[in-house]
């Protein structure tokens, strides 16, 4: 995906002012051929591991191959009338969406809140930044671990809160209706670091000469931030809505090891559907057509949220 | 399009990199770019450099960790004395579906090891579909391993279309260890200070009742919580007991006696009523139980006998209670395979067999240590053996051994298993009916019946 956007200033600037043109065209030419040359390795990479398996997996999608090399006969779009017809598919999209939601908001929501407590002095900034920013550098490996202990339910950090001031234990990943709730928790510590950051980012580029001006319109705390401070960052939150809604409907990692799908289902995404289908049921060929459809829902959505901006323009 | 992961889940790494792609960004990748290459040279290059290396070479896969991964590596260090010309390249990989993957793909791949650790429950699903080579039975007697060294019923089961795909290792049954310190003070020790012979579904609960009154918690323990085997390996074990058959056959839709099948749901529902054991606790959380003397009495893999060991020496154990009329316990077997191989060395092949048979006739005892009841029938006879304590005491569970249907969607480590827990999850946590936890896994069943088999 690096690949996609070529360095602006690399580009050759063919409206380059008075300067005398080459007389022919071979050192253009050259040049061109330079250009390609440096983007080489990036028209490789992209085309081995971008390219090549998103068409091999088109077609395995069509066909029953499995993971131990055999059946590798095509079967048409079998396997796709299989994904509609299987329960497992929707209940596990919807999982998905709902694990969506319940990433989203938060992430977003605590970033930016995070974000305007240390801009609006908090003593020791630099401290602030680092805690709010430091468990995004942990591994997922390194959070489950954590959080395992910490949901517990005899002997767990969480639990043991709770038993303190009287509260009856819950079941953070064993009960059907908290698990993918905990799944969420644990998906917002460890991420909200980088939307807190992005959203600080914005907050120090707001010219401060806005807020000078307010105050001496006689503008509040409370004014100035629904008037200038959330107005001024709406760019960045779109930014973060859609690179947040991009990593959640692709979850995987945290439930994988907390949870592995369970309790009875409740937290298989699906990604974990996909997987559990093509390398512990070996069914390559029908994990493919469940990427794929998954895959057209995402696009359907993409392209439904692009036409009112387009509008907009 | 799964295969395009950035650094987490929620991680959006990859804006990172693209918002700011510089000259440097575009060197940094060029550079790993070309650190991979030097990488893939590397590791082949380490391949090569071992194979030519002190001897040949065996690569063995296994799945064995803590405790049974260190008798497993000095097993192999001993075998590799006894032949001085072989050297084992070990590889442990972690317990679970995952390694079956990695396996299932190394043989399709057609450069898997030359042997690798499997359970047999697996072995429907693999043998028939081409991933393992069959045993030499002549190389093997050559080595003094025949079949009358086994019980019929495991070699029955390592067994495929007449040919030995699995030389069994070992049986590891799911039984009872119990704390001789409370189950003596709750009365429930014979003159010999073992455990009392429990025969009914009543009386074990009332043995768990007892020691539940002298822990002050519960009587036992069971982890199974977000367990993907534990209630599986309870309820296929006890539904062998209740006599009753099944039909497991792929296309069709399957047969159990639900009858049966409620029953026993229903009596571990009355296990996990929060006296005689817990209703809501997983693995490590039983394990802690049992080992602080929170519960006296552990429904559990022999496989953690060195855990026990560690913090109750004189732990006892004894083969599942028959309580539903038939003698049955559920077990499983680790056995050594011959992964497919496309170009086979007939060197590698022959060390292959040779460490195998020196691991399996002379490490038996080795393994043994570490609970499991070794498949070699005739380590069971030596001296060494009867010292064995608590082993000899349940070694009896291995003549009644179930195991899982022999069905390729079945096993250890299988999404078949996890399913069926998942199945009875809310049962056994007190939320639904056993009837409703049946008819769950009954259509989970009918559900992987109706899948083709991918092998």
């Amino acid at each position: 995906m690096t690949v996609s956007s070529i360095p602006r200033e690399t580009r050759p600037q063919t409206g380059a002012p008075a300067a005398p043109r080459p007389r022919a065209g071979s050192t253009l030419r050259s040049r061109d051929r330079s250009g390609y040359l440096f983007v080489a390795p990036f028209a490789v990479a992209a085309a081995l591991f971008l390219a090549w398996p998103t068409l091999s997996g088109l077609w395995t999608s069509l066909t029953n191959r499995s993971l131990t090399g055999s059946g590798n006969e095509f079967i048409g779009f079998a396997n796709y009338a299989e994904a509609f017809s299987d329960p497992q598919v929707w209940q596990t999209l919807w999982q998905t969406a709902m694990f969506t939601v319940a990433s989203t908001v938060p992430l977003v929501l605590v970033g930016l809140v995070m974000a305007l407590l240390v801009q609006t002095g908090l003593p020791g900034q630099w401290l602030w930044r680092t805690s709010f920013f430091a468990s995004y550098l942990l591994p997922v490996a390194v959070v489950t671990a954590i959080f395992a202990w910490a949901f517990q339910p005899d002997i767990g950090l969480f639990n043991t809160w709770l038993g303190n001031i009287g509260i009856a234990p819950v079941g953070w990943l064993t009960d059907e209706g908290v698990a993918m709730l905990s799944v969420a928790l644990v998906t917002v510590w460890w991420t909200v670091g980088f939307n807190f950051l992005l959203y600080l980012a914005a907050l120090q580029g707001i010219p401060s000469t806005l807020y000078e001006a307010a105050t001496i319109d006689g503008a509040g705390g409370w004014r100035r931030l629904f008037s200038i401070t959330l107005p001024q960052l709406r760019n960045v939150t779109g930014v973060v809505v859609v690179l947040q809604l991009l990593a959640s409907v692709k979850v995987f990692d945290q439930i994988y090891l907390l949870t592995a799908g369970g309790p009875d289902g409740s937290t298989r995404s699906i990604l974990e559907y996909i997987y559990d289908t093509g390398f512990t049921n070996y069914r390559l060929g029908y994990a493919s057509a469940i990427s794929y459809v998954f895959f057209a829902i995402i696009l359907i959505f993409t392209l439904v949220r692009l036409l009112p901006t387009r509008k907009e323009r | 399009m799964t295969a395009r992961r950035g650094r987490g889940p929620t991680g959006p790494a990859p804006h990172e990199a693209r918002a700011r792609l510089s000259r440097r960004g575009f060197l940094q990748t060029a550079l790993v770019g070309a650190g991979a290459v030097a990488l893939g040279g590397a590791v082949s290059g380490c391949a090569g450099s071992a194979s030519a290396g002190g001897g040949t070479t065996v690569r063995i896969w296994d799945l064995f960790s803590g405790a049974d991964g260190e008798r497993m590596q000095s097993m192999q260090a001993a075998a590799t004395q006894a032949h001085p010309d072989v050297s084992i390249e070990s590889v442990t990989l972690a317990w679970g579906s995952a390694y079956y993957t990695k396996l299932a793909m190394a043989s399709s791949g057609g450069r898997p090891p030359e042997a690798a650790v499997m359970h047999m429950s697996r072995l429907a699903g693999y043998a028939p579909g081409g991933l393992l080579e069959p045993f030499d039975l002549d190389a093997l007697a050559a080595l003094g391993i025949r079949e009358e060294h086994f019980a019929p019923a495991v070699w029955e089961r390592a067994t495929h279309d007449g040919q030995l795909f699995a030389l069994p290792l070992d049986t590891h049954p799911f039984i009872n260890f119990y704390s001789p310190e409370i189950a003596g003070a709750a009365d429930l020790l014979d003159a010999d200070g073992k455990f009392t012979a429990i025969s009914s579904p009543d009386a074990f609960l009332d043995a768990g009742r007892a020691m539940a009154e002298v822990t002050g918690a519960t009587g036992m323990a069971f982890g199974h919580l977000l367990d993907t085997a534990q209630a599986w390996r309870l309820f296929w074990g006890l539904y062998a007991q209740t006599g009753a058959g099944f039909e497991l056959t792929p296309g069709r839709s399957a047969e159990l006696d639900e009858q049966a099948a409620v029953e026993v749901v229903e009596f571990v529902q009355a296990m996990l009523d929060g006296t005689v054991a817990p209703p809501k606790q997983d693995y490590p959380g039983a394990i802690a139980s049992f080992v602080t003397g929170r519960s006296g009495l552990i429904v559990s893999g022999e496989w953690e006998l060195p855990a026990y060991q560690d913090a109750i020496p004189d732990v006892g154990g004894m083969p599942f209670p028959t309580l539903f009329g038939t003698p049955a316990n559920y077990a499983d077997s680790h056995a050594f395979v011959l992964p497919r191989q496309e170009f086979a060395d007939p060197a590698r092949r022959d060390a292959t067999y040779r460490v195998l048979a020196e691991i399996l006739t002379q490490g038996s005892l080795t393994w043994a240590g570490a609970g499991h009841i070794p498949a070699y029938q005739p380590v069971l006879d030596e001296p060494g053996y009867a010292e064995l304590s608590p082993q000899k005491d349940y070694a009896a569970a291995g003549d009644v051994v179930v195991l899982d249907p022999p069905v390729w969607f079945a096993g250890a480590g299988s999404d078949f298993q996890a399913r069926m827990c998942d199945a009875m999850s809310g049962a056994l946590q007190g939320r639904t009916k056993a009837t409703a936890a049946v008819e769950g896994m009954l259509r989970e069943m009918d559900d992987f019946l109706a899948t083709p088999n991918p092998a």
